[in-house]
C-alpha cells in the first residue's frame, strides 16, 4: 500500500479510537442497542388479558372453562383482574384486551342444541395484536370443540380429520423475534455508524481547515477518498464480528451458511455505506449538517427496508424506494445466509447490485471532488 | 536573467461564475525574497495565494512558481512549495509527533529523511516540549510555529504564509517573524499576507490589492515616498472645539487627506505654500508635529481612501 | 420576565432556523416524510404472497385447492417442478410459502381416510410468517366447503370474533394516531438539544448574559419558536389523520389538545435539557438521537407493543412520554375516551413534563448565576 494511504489509516484511526467516548460509540453502544432490540421488541403477541362475562360463568359453563385454561395455561393469556360484566366498557377503559361472552344459558348447552357460537369480543386498537388473539383463541375454540364432535358426533374415535394441513415453519421454527431482528439491526447499526463517522470526519476536516494542508500536498483526488474511506471501511468492518458474535451468544442466532461469503459480503456493504457518508460531506458545510443529512438518509432507509416490515406491503408508489436502498439488500443476505445457510443465487446477485450502488457512490463523490480540486 | 525567478504573474485572472477575486494581475519574486502580500478582507489576496500554491487553476493569465507552470497539472506546483493556510493547519487531537508523521506520509517522504528533517525544524523553532504533546494543549504562538515546521518538512523552496500570525500575542509574533527572517536568509522564498503593518515593514517588498487588483508594488520605503511626497503632519486638538473643526478641514483646499488616529489626526498638505499659509491659523487649535509617514497611513490612503 | 425580551430571543431563534437549509429541510421536509413512509408503508395485512406450488397429484381435488389458495388473493401461486424445487424458492427468497401436495391426495379424500396437504412457510421474516398463518384458517375452511361431500359439520364451537375499535383492522388506524410522536420527538427534542447548545459553542451565551436578560426570558424566547412549529406539526398530522388517512377522531378534541400540549412540553423539555447538560451540539445531536428519536418509534409501543415486552422494559418505558402519549392518542381517535378516561396518560404526562422542564430550568439558572 502507498505510503499516503498508510498515512491516513495511522491517523484516522488515532483520531477516531483515542476518544473513550468513540470507543463506547462503536464498540459497546451495538451490542447495547442490540440486545435492548433483540429483548425489547418482540412481535410475537402475548401477556393479552382475557376475560369471561357475564362474572362467574366459568364456574357453571364446562366447556367455557376448558377454553378458558386452555388459553390461560397457554402462555400467551393472562387472567383478567377484576370481574367484567360490560365487555364493551372493560376494553374501553383499557381494563381487559378480550372478552369471552357465550350465548345465553351457557356454551355446553347451546352446544348440546348443536348452535355453539362463542362470542369473542377484542380490541382491535392494535391490528397486529389483535389478529394474533384471534388466531390463538380459534385454534383453542376448534380444539376442544372438535374434542366434542367426536364424543357426539356419529364420526368414530381415531378417524383423522377429512381436510388437514400439515403447517411446517421453515429457518425459524418457533418464530423467535430475535432471529428476525438481529440481523436488520445488524444492519442497520453498520450503516448508522459508517455513515455518520465518515461523513463528520471528512466535513470534520474541511471545517477547521486542515483540509486545505491536505490538498496543498502533491495527493491525487484518488488517494484522498481513499484515504477517507479504508479506515472507516476496517472500522465498520471491525464491527460486523463483535455484533454477529453478541448475536449468537446472545439470542442463539443460527449460523449456517458460509461465513467467508458473509464476510465478503458485509465488505461491499460497508464500502457502499462508507460512500454514502462521503457523498453526504461533499453536500454538507459543517459536521452538524453532516449528521442531519445522515439521518435524513438513515431514517426512510431503515423503515424501507423489509427489517421490521415485509417490503411486498409497502405500495408501489414507495417501493422503489427500498429497490434503491442498500440496507433492502444486505438484510436479505444476512437473512439468507444466517437462517437459510445461503443460496448463492441469491447472495452474489445482491452483492453485485451493493457492489454497483458502491461504485456509484464513491464514483459519484469522487467526480464531485475533482470538481473541487 | 539567467536567475530563474521564485514567483511569477503575469495577467493571472481567476473568476468564480461573474465574480473576478483576481483582475489582471502581474507580479514577479525573486529567490530568497520576503514578498508580503497586502489588502483588506475580500481583496483577493487568498485566492491569488491558492493559485500560487496550485490549489485552484487561474481563469486566465500565466503563472510560474519555481519556473513550473500548470501546463503539468497542480502536482509539480505542489511539490516545490509549502503552504499554511489562515484557518489553523494542525489536527489537534492528534499529537505533535502524529502530525509530523500524516504531514509527512501526505508528502511520501522517506521516513528516515522525514525523521531527520523534523529533528532539524524542531530544533529550528527551539521546541522543548515533548513529542507526544497533543496539539491542542500547545500555546496559540508555539502552535503557529509547529504549523510552519509542519508546511516546511518537505524542504520546500518557496513558502506561503497566509496571515500566519492572526490572533497571537505581540511577542510569539516577533518570534515567528524571526524565524521568518532566518528562513529567508538561508535562501527560502517567503510569501507572507498579513494584516499588522509593523509585521509588513519586515518585508523587502510589498504589494497591495484592493478589489482584486493590484494598486501598488514597491519596498516599504518606496511605497511611503510615492504615496506621500509632501511630508506628513500630525495635528492633536488643543480643546474639544478644535474638535469640531475636523470636518470643516476635510473640506480645506491646503488639505489633501485627513484621516483619524486614536484622539490625533494625520494630514497631507496638497502642497507645500498652501500648508504654510494654513498653518498660523491651525496653531491656534492644533499642536502641530511633522512626523515620518508609517505603512499605515500608506494603507490607509491607498486601500481604505481608495474604497470611499 | 419581560415578554418583549423573550420575544426578541425568539426573532432570533426563528432567523437561526430558517438561514440553515438543513434545519428547515429537517424541520418541513421530514414530518412529511415520516407522515408518508409511516402512513403508507406500515401495512401489516399482505396480498399476494408469492406462494411456490408443487401439486404431485394432478386431479379436480389438488386443483379446487390450490384455486381456494389462489382465490383469497392473499397467495400468488408460482408452479414448481417438485417438492426440492419449492424449497429451493424459498431459500433463494423467491418465495415466502410453499404448498406441497402429494400423489393421491384425491384418492385418500375420496375413501375417507384423511387427506393433507403441506403448507410450508419461511419463518426467516416473523411479520410475513405470522400474516400467513393468519390467513391459512380461512382458506382452510372455504377449501373444505368445496371438496367435501357432504360439506363437514362445522365446527361444534364456532367462534365470532368482534374487532372493536377497528372493525376492518386497518392498520392505518393503529399507526396514524401515533405518528405525532415521531414528528414531535425530531421536531422538538433534536432542534431543541441544539439551540443552548449552539450559544455556548459560538460565545453568544455570554454576550446574552452581558445584557439584563433573565433566565427565565431566554428559556421562554429559545422554546417559543420550536413550540409554534411543534403545534403546527400537530395541526397538520390531525389534518392529515382525519383527510387522508381518514381515521375516525371518536373523542374528546379537548383531551386531544390537552394530551398534545403536555406532550410538547415533555419533548421541549427533554431537548432542553440535553441542551443544557452538554452544551455541545455535536454531542446534543447525537444523544438527541439515542434518547429521542429510537425510544420514540422502537420503545413506544407505537409498532412494537408495549405489552409484548419483558417486564422491565414495560416498567422502563413508563418514564418515556411517547408511550403515555401514544396510548392516550389511540384511546382519544378509536376508542372515544374523555379527559376522564384517560386520566392516567394525562397525569404521568404532566409529572414527566414537569420534572424535565424544571430540572433543565434549574440547571439553566446555575449555570448562568456568576
Amino acid at each position: 500500500m502507498n505510503r499516503t494511504l498508510q498515512g491516513f489509516l495511522r491517523k484516522e484511526f488515532r483520531q477516531t479510537l483515542r476518544d473513550p467516548r468513540m470507543r463506547l460509540l462503536l464498540f459497546v453502544a451495538p451490542i447495547i442497542q442490540l440486545s435492548i432490540f433483540g429483548v425489547a421488541l418482540s412481535t410475537e403477541t402475548r401477556n393479552v388479558r382475557l376475560a369471561v362475562a357475564p362474572p362467574g360463568i366459568v364456574e357453571r359453563d364446562p366447556l367455557l372453562r376448558e377454553i378458558h385454561d386452555k388459553s390461560l395455561a397457554s402462555g400467551w393469556f393472562l387472567p383478567a383482574k377484576t370481574p367484567v360484566s360490560d365487555p364493551f366498557e372493560a376494553i374501553r377503559a383499557g381494563r381487559v384486551d378480550a372478552v369471552l361472552v357465550p350465548p345465553p344459558g351457557g356454551l355446553t348447552r347451546a352446544v348440546a342444541r348443536g348452535d355453539g357460537q362463542l362470542q369473542l369480543l377484542l380490541d382491535a386498537t392494535n391490528v397486529t395484536r389483535a389478529q394474533g388473539v384471534e388466531r390463538y383463541l380459534r385454534t383453542i375454540a376448534a380444539t376442544v370443540g372438535a374434542a366434542q364432535t367426536l364424543v357426539s358426533g356419529g364420526v368414530a374415535l381415531g378417524t383423522p380429520p377429512p381436510l388437514q394441513f400439515d403447517v411446517r415453519i421453515l429457518f425459524n421454527p418457533t418464530m423467535r423475534t430475535a432471529v428476525f431482528m438481529v440481523p436488520g439491526v445488524m444492519s442497520m447499526l453498520v450503516c448508522l455508524l459508517t455513515i455518520i463517522l465518515t461523513s463528520m470526519s471528512l466535513t470534520k476536516e474541511k471545517e477547521t481547515g486542515t483540509f486545505e494542508t491536505l490538498i496543498s500536498a502533491p495527493v491525487t483526488a484518488t488517494e484522498v477518498i481513499l484515504g477517507k474511506t479504508i479506515p472507516f471501511v476496517l472500522l465498520g468492518i471491525s464491527n460486523i464480528p463483535l455484533i454477529l458474535a453478541a448475536g449468537i451468544l446472545l439470542f442463539d442466532l443460527p449460523m449456517r451458511g458460509s461465513l467467508a461469503l458473509l464476510a465478503f459480503a458485509a465488505l461491499v456493504f460497508v464500502i457502499c455505506t462508507v460512500g454514502i457518508g462521503i457523498f453526504i460531506s461533499t453536500i454538507a458545510r459543517n459536521q452538524q449538517q453532516s449528521m442531519m443529512g445522515g439521518f435524513l438518509f438513515l431514517f426512510p432507509a431503515t423503515m424501507l427496508s423489509g427489517m421490521m416490515f415485509p417490503i411486498e406491503n409497502i405500495p408501489d408508489f414507495l417501493r422503489w424506494l427500498a429497490y434503491l436502498n442498500p440496507l433492502t439488500y444486505f438484510i436479505e443476505i444476512l437473512r439468507n445466509i444466517l437462517l437459510k445457510g445461503g443460496s448463492p443465487e441469491l447472495v452474489l446477485r445482491n452483492i453485485g447490485i451493493l457492489a454497483l450502488m458502491a461504485f456509484f457512490t464513491i464514483g459519484g463523490s469522487l467526480r464531485r471532488f475533482r470538481t473541487r480540486l | 536573467m539567467s536567475e530563474i525567478l521564485a514567483v511569477e504573474a503575469r495577467h493571472l485572472t481567476v473568476r468564480f461564475g461573474d465574480f473576478a477575486a483576481v483582475k489582471d494581475v502581474s507580479f514577479t519574486v525573486r529567490p530568497g525574497e520576503i514578498f508580503g502580500f497586502l489588502g483588506a478582507n475580500g481583496a483577493g489576496k487568498t485566492t491569488t495565494i491558492r493559485v500560487l500554491c496550485g490549489l485552484l487553476a487561474p481563469t486566465e493569465g500565466v503563472v510560474r512558481v519555481g519556473g513550473i507552470g500548470f501546463e503539468n497539472g497542480a502536482e509539480p506546483i505542489k511539490r516545490k512549495v509549502g503552504y499554511m493556510s489562515q484557518k489553523f493547519t494542525l489536527y489537534d487531537d492528534l499529537t505533535v509527533e502524529e502530525n509530523f508523521d500524516f504531514t509527512s506520509s501526505l508528502r511520501k517522504l522517506d521516513p528516515a529523511i522525514a525523521a531527520r528533517r523534523r529533528q532539524e525544524l524542531l530544533d529550528f523553532i527551539s521546541f522543548s516540549r515533548p513529542l507526544d504533546t497533543f496539539v491542542r494543549d500547545l500555546p496559540g504562538g508555539l502552535r503557529q510555529q509547529v504549523s510552519l515546521a509542519a508546511a516546511l518538512l518537505h524542504d520546500p523552496e518557496i513558502v506561503f504564509l497566509d496571515e500566519p500570525t492572526a490572533g497571537v500575542s505581540p511577542a510569539a509574533r516577533a518570534l515567528f517573524w524571526a524565524l521568518i527572517r532566518k528562513l529567508a536568509a538561508s535562501g527560502k522564498t517567503i510569501f507572507v499576507t498579513t494584516h499588522y503593518m509593523d509585521e509588513a515593514e519586515y518585508c523587502g517588498r510589498i504589494a497591495l490589492m484592493r478589489s482584486g487588483e493590484l494598486i501598488a508594488l514597491d519596498s516599504p520605503e518606496g511605497l511611503k515616498r510615492s504615496t506621500f511626497p509632501a511630508p506628513l503632519y500630525e495635528l492633536s486638538p488643543r480643546s474639544e472645539g478644535a474638535r469640531i473643526r475636523i470636518p470643516e478641514l476635510k473640506r480645506d483646499p491646503a488639505i489633501a487627506s485627513l484621516e483619524a488616529y486614536g484622539i490625533r489626526f494625520h494630514v497631507a498638505p496638497r502642497s507645500e505654500p498652501e500648508w504654510e499659509r494654513a498653518l498660523p491659523e491651525l496653531r491656534g487649535d492644533f499642536e502641530i508635529r511633522r512626523i515620518q509617514p508609517s505603512l499605515e497611513d500608506v494603507f490607509i490612503r491607498l486601500v481604505e481612501g481608495g474604497n470611499r | 420576565m419581560k415578554l418583549s425580551r423573550a420575544l426578541a430571543i425568539s426573532r432570533k431563534e426563528v432567523r437561526h432556523i430558517l438561514r440553515d437549509p438543513f434545519t428547515l429541510l429537517l424541520a418541513l421536509v421530514l414530518p412529511v416524510l415520516t407522515t408518508i413512509i409511516f402512513g403508507y408503508a406500515i401495512e401489516f395485512n399482505m396480498r399476494n404472497i408469492p406462494t411456490a406450488v408443487h401439486d404431485g397429484d394432478r386431479t379436480l381435488s389438488s386443483r379446487t385447492l390450490l384455486e381456494s389458495f389462489g382465490s383469497s388473493r392473499y397467495y400468488l401461486l408460482e408452479p414448481a417442478t417438485g417438492t426440492p424445487e419449492a424449497v429451493q424458492a424459498l431459500s433463494a427468497d423467491r418465495a415466502r410459502a410453499a404448498i406441497i401436495i402429494e400423489p393421491g391426495f384425491e384418492a385418500r379424500l375420496r375413501s375417507g381416510r384423511g387427506a393433507k396437504a403441506q403448507l410450508i412457510i419461511d419463518g426467516s421474516d416473523n411479520s410475513a410468517a405470522g400474516a400467513i398463518l393468519g390467513y391459512l384458517a380461512g382458506v382452510q375452511s372455504i377449501a373444505a366447503a368445496r371438496l367435501l361431500d357432504p360439506a363437514p359439520p362445522p365446527s361444534a364451537i364456532a367462534l365470532e370474533p368482534r374487532f372493536l375499535f377497528n372493525p376492518e383492522l386497518n392498520s392505518r388506524w393503529f399507526i396514524v394516531p401515533g405518528l405525532t410522536v415521531v414528528v414531535i420527538a425530531i421536531l422538538s427534542i433534536l432542534l431543541t438539544s441544539l439551540t443552548v447548545a449552539r450559544e455556548w459553542e459560538n460565545g453568544s451565551m455570554e454576550l446574552l448574559l452581558s445584557t439584563p436578560v433573565e433566565p427565565v426570558e431566554i428559556i421562554v424566547g429559545k422554546l417559543l419558536p420550536y413550540t409554534v412549529m411543534g403545534l403546527a406539526g400537530m395541526f397538520l398530522i390531525y389534518l392529515g389523520a382525519r383527510v387522508v388517512f381518514s381515521v375516525p377522531f371518536a373523542g374528546s378534541h379537548l383531551a386531544y389538545l390537552l394530551a398534545s400540549a403536555l406532550f410538547l412540553a415533555a419533548c421541549l423539555g427533554q431537548g432542553l435539557l440535553i441542551s443544557v447538560l452538554l452544551r455541545k451540539q455535536q454531542l446534543s445531536m447525537q444523544f438527541a438521537m439515542l434518547s429521542g428519536l429510537l425510544p420514540s418509534i422502537l420503545l413506544s409501543g407505537f409498532i412494537f407493543p408495549i405489552e409484548h415486552m419483558p417486564l422491565f422494559f414495560r416498567i422502563l418505558t413508563s418514564i418515556l412520554p411517547p408511550r403515555w402519549f401514544i396510548l392516550a392518542s389511540r384511546q382519544i381517535h378509536l376508542q372515544g375516551a374523555g379527559i376522564a378516561d384517560i386520566a392516567q396518560p394525562l397525569l404521568m404526562l404532566s409529572l414527566i413534563a414537569a420534572a424535565l422542564v424544571g430540572l433543565a430550568s434549574r440547571k439553566f439558572k446555575r449555570d448562568l448565576e456568576p
